[in-house]
């Protein structure tokens, strides 16, 4: 008797919390799983493009050619649900993970879209984002019959490696965006129709969701370096008669509020000795390090040159510092983006060359 | 009100033959039994003193009746040359040369002891009989158990012979606290049923109910394990097993030296264990023969196969159908390309492929083990092939369903590993439903279900939650070296817990 109470309870609260709807089931293979998503403003309203990765048929292992659609909308869900009209499967957001953005709606405010992306059911905040310098949908067709997820899976497998720009997820942009008001996202350019055509084009850094501008060559590194991340890269220095080449493989960074106010930041730079035909003495070697610290450091001092002209501290390098002085960052706090523009950051540079 | 007339009560007799005890009442009784045999013989060739004895062929020995009755009764001069009166006693007390010879005056006990294998001797004009045992003891010899095979330790098993199994324990626990306890279960098959127990050690709580339980059984016949099983337990409400079983005597022993309780019926070679809780059903005779290390990684190997077993099939069904977001990206494409161009849906696919399994797997167990084999390789490998060529079934729903039927193979208790291929069914049609959330809600009704169960007064899910504030003993998903398992499990109320220095 007691255990049928028991049931009869247990029933109530799940009919309470909300479950009574059960599930709706789907055959998977009557979905169009669609893995990449670009958004762009046209004309005053939205437009998503989606594609899916080139679609298998059968056990034969012969492949259909990628899906591609587009569909317009006064909003993104307007714009998604036109989108199943167009397909004659059912259009599944939930392998969704790489998010384009077009630079017109950079430009305007990205938090709508990845506001969508936190709260729909189906699209998550794992995605991957991309700001396209152009149309995204151009760049969401330029993967041809094959798709542009491939393109875009290797893209992100590099940024992972520290061969390509550094990728970010909704997640981390979104709550970036939050809680400190700007973000940077990688950037794309488009050049072409074939495969590949997908290059990378530096970083954008948002300021109140839109974007300020792009960081591009020394300016990108100096953002990776500034976040620790530092790609890898190659530089070249001369030596005496011979010229040496120096590949930079690891970075770290470490900030502080000083008691003035002032921030201080420390970057760590492995650099190897790659490419050199005699070897090197002792007073080269330091010669080498002294140069390549010059250089990373110019780099940094770009990076921060032009996050201060757009009062974008886009890395949190403020609230990071201000963990080291409470007291003093409570003061900072309030016009920290000010703060920021009008400070002359500290900066040290500090080379480890292994030979 | 119409009532459904009853079936009228099935009181047991006592005594079974009620008639007083003489050779024509024997005669009468073993009427139309044409193995009743009776012989006359003259004491030493005297004719005027003769003696009549009665047994029954095939269950008394013709040599041992030869040798130990008939040859004194025919040559001792001393049986005929004593007073008429004395010769009785003198056969009683050592005249025939078997280890035992009893004077029954009970009717009831001379039938009994002569279906036995005894033979009795009657006397004319006396009211009494003796009854000497020559009991033939054709049997089947020890084996090795085929069910538990042992890679590293002994390699006897019970056989079907109750004296036999007491003997096999008795040689492994040679402690005089070892008590073998007989009952007589069953009206016409009047079993031998021993409970088997180290005084001192098993609950003395628990031996009384299952000697309690033995009593009260009032059944025709013990002529299958669930004869027991299901009179002991309350095996209706659940397909889990509570008693756990054993063909190995050093597992049946080790369950006797953990505190548990034995059960040996003449006629079955098993030996249960009781009480019977989850965790025996995932040991087996090995665990303490191995390595602790590869002991306990093979336990939560099994535990995991457990897992899988009842789970795989209906959490493909929810991940594929209801929830394809939770599949990894390269799976799930792998799984719409070999979804591609098979007609039927994800959830009738998996049930019946269950269903197919279960088909094959129960052919392949009744046909003789040449034509089984045959059976399983046609069932599992050539129409299972053919049917994923015909694209009639999805390879991935394939080996879906083969991972959980071999997953369930590691299970060392068939009983076990049955009632999980039933709730696997249960789970994969809530799975069908409700997709993950059936699936929970499952989960919840099976972890409800195991833990309202209780046998002999102990929690099935002991070991994982005694209910009691009882010190476990030791940890259950995997072995501690033997030195440090210094304590028997909490749960089973033994008397002695600690059970080396």
């Amino acid at each position: 008797m007691r255990g049928r109470i028991t049931a009869l309870w247990a029933a109530l609260c799940l009919l309470l919390t909300g479950c009574g709807r059960m599930p709706y089931p789907r055959e998977m293979e009557d979905m169009a799983l669609l893995r990449t998503m670009g958004v762009d403003r046209e004309g005053g309203v939205l437009a998503l493009t989606v594609s899916t990765g080139p679609r298998a048929r059968g056990l034969q292992g012969d492949q259909e050619s990628a899906l591609v659609l587009s569909a317009r909308g006064e909003s993104l869900s307007a714009a998604a649900l036109s989108l199943q009209g167009l397909s004659d499967s059912y259009v599944f957001f939930g392998y969704v993970d790489q998010l384009l953005l077009g630079e017109e709606l950079a430009r305007e405010d990205v938090r709508p879209v990845l506001d969508w992306f936190a709260r729909d059911a189906e699209l998550g905040l794992g995605a991957r984002v991309w700001v396209v310098r152009g149309s995204a949908r151009e760049a969401v067709e330029s993967g041809g019959d094959r798709g542009v997820d491939s393109r875009l899976t290797t893209l992100r497998a590099d940024g992972e490696m520290g061969v390509a720009s550094l990728s970010r997820t909704a997640g981390e942009v979104y709550a970036d965006l939050l809680e400190q008001g700007t973000a940077y996202l990688p950037a794309l350019t488009v050049s072409g129709q074939e495969a590949g055509s997908l290059k990378d084009g530096g970083y954008a850094v948002f300021k109140d969701g839109a974007l300020a501008g792009y960081l591009e060559g020394e300016e990108a590194l100096g953002l990776e370096l500034l976040a620790g991340q530092s790609s890898v890269h190659m530089l070249e220095e001369r030596t005496g008669e011979e010229t040496v080449s120096l590949r930079v493989t690891a970075s770290s960074a470490a900030c502080r509020l000083t008691g003035e106010g002032r921030l201080s930041l420390t970057c760590r730079v492995a650099v190897h000795l790659e490419e050199y035909r005699h070897p090197l003495t002792a007073s080269q070697l330091e010669d080498l390090q002294n140069r390549v610290k010059t250089r990373e450091e110019g780099r940094v001092r770009a990076a921060l040159d032009r996050l201060r002209d757009w009062k974008a501290d886009c890395l949190g390098l403020g609230p990071r510092a201000g963990l080291t002085a409470p007291q003093v960052w409570s003061g900072l706090q309030e016009n920290w983006d000010e703060a920021f523009a009008a400070m002359e950051p500290e900066v040290e540079v500090r080379v480890e060359l292994h030979p | 009100m119409f009532q459904r007339p009853t079936d009228p009560p099935h009181p047991r007799q006592e005594p079974r033959i009620p008639q007083p005890l003489s050779l024509e009442n024997l005669e009468q009784t073993f009427e139309g039994c044409a193995d009743f045999n009776k012989r006359q013989v003259y004491l030493h060739g005297d004719p005027g003193r003769q003696v009549t004895v009665c047994y029954i062929g095939g269950m008394a020995r013709t040599e041992r009746i030869n040798d130990y009755v008939f040859r004194p009764l025919a040559q001792d001069p001393m049986l005929a040359s004593a007073p008429e009166s004395q010769v009785f006693d003198l056969l009683e007390k050592g005249a025939i040369y078997a280890q035992k010879a009893e004077r029954e005056t009970e009717l009831d006990q001379v039938a009994l002891a002569i279906i036995d294998g005894s033979c009795a001797l009657f006397f004319p004009g006396r009211q009494d009989a003796l009854v000497v045992p020559v009991a033939t003891e054709e049997k089947r010899s020890v084996g090795e158990p085929e069910n538990e095979p042992s890679l590293k330790g002994a390699r006897d098993s019970f056989v079907e012979s109750l004296r036999t199994n007491t003997s096999l324990v008795r040689r492994r626990l040679r402690a005089p606290e070892l008590k073998v306890k007989e009952h007589i279960v069953g009206r016409q098959s009047l079993t031998p049923v021993d409970v088997v127990y180290l005084a001192g050690i098993a609950d003395p709580d628990t031996v009384a109910r299952l000697e309690q339980k033995l009593d009260a059984m009032d059944i025709d016949g013990v002529e299958a394990a669930g004869n027991l099983e299901e009179y002991l337990v309350e095996a209706s409400r659940t397909p889990f097993p509570l008693m756990a079983y054993t063909q190995r005597p050093d597992r049946f022993c080790q369950g006797l030296l953990e505190g548990r309780v034995g059960l040996i019926a003449d006629g079955i070679p098993l030996g249960w264990l009781i009480p019977g809780t989850i965790d025996q059903f995932f040991k087996t005779g090995q665990d303490r023969a191995y390595h602790w290390m590869t002991a306990s990684a093979l336990s939560l190997i099994r535990y995991l196969c457990a897992l899988v077993t009842l789970l795989l099939p209906g959490l493909y069904i929810a991940l594929v159908t209801f929830h394809p977001e939770a599949i990894p990206v390269k799976l799930a494409l792998s799984i719409v390309s070999a979804k591609q161009e098979v007609p039927f849906s994800t959830i009738f696919e998996v049930l019946i492929m269950l269903l197919a399994f279960e088909v094959v797997q129960e052919a392949g167990l009744r046909l003789p083990s040449p034509i089984g084999a045959t059976v399983s390789i046609l069932g599992g490998l050539v129409v299972g092939n053919a049917a994923v060529d015909a694209h009639i079934v999805s390879p991935a729903v394939l080996i879906a369903v083969a991972i959980a039927g071999v997953a369930g193979y590691t299970m060392p208790s068939q009983d076990f590993g049955n009632a999980l291929r039933l709730w696997r069914f249960l789970l994969a049609i809530l799975a069908s439903l409700g997709g993950l959330l059936g699936l929970v809600l499952g989960c919840a009704a099976l972890i409800y279900h195991l833990a309202g169960l209780e046998t002999f007064g102990v929690p099935y899910l002991a070991p994982f939650t005694t209910g009691v504030q009882v010190r476990r003993g030791h940890p259950t998903l995997f072995r501690l070296p033997l030195p440090r398992m210094k304590w028997r499990d909490g749960a089973v109320h033994t008397q002695n817990r600690r059970n080396q220095a």
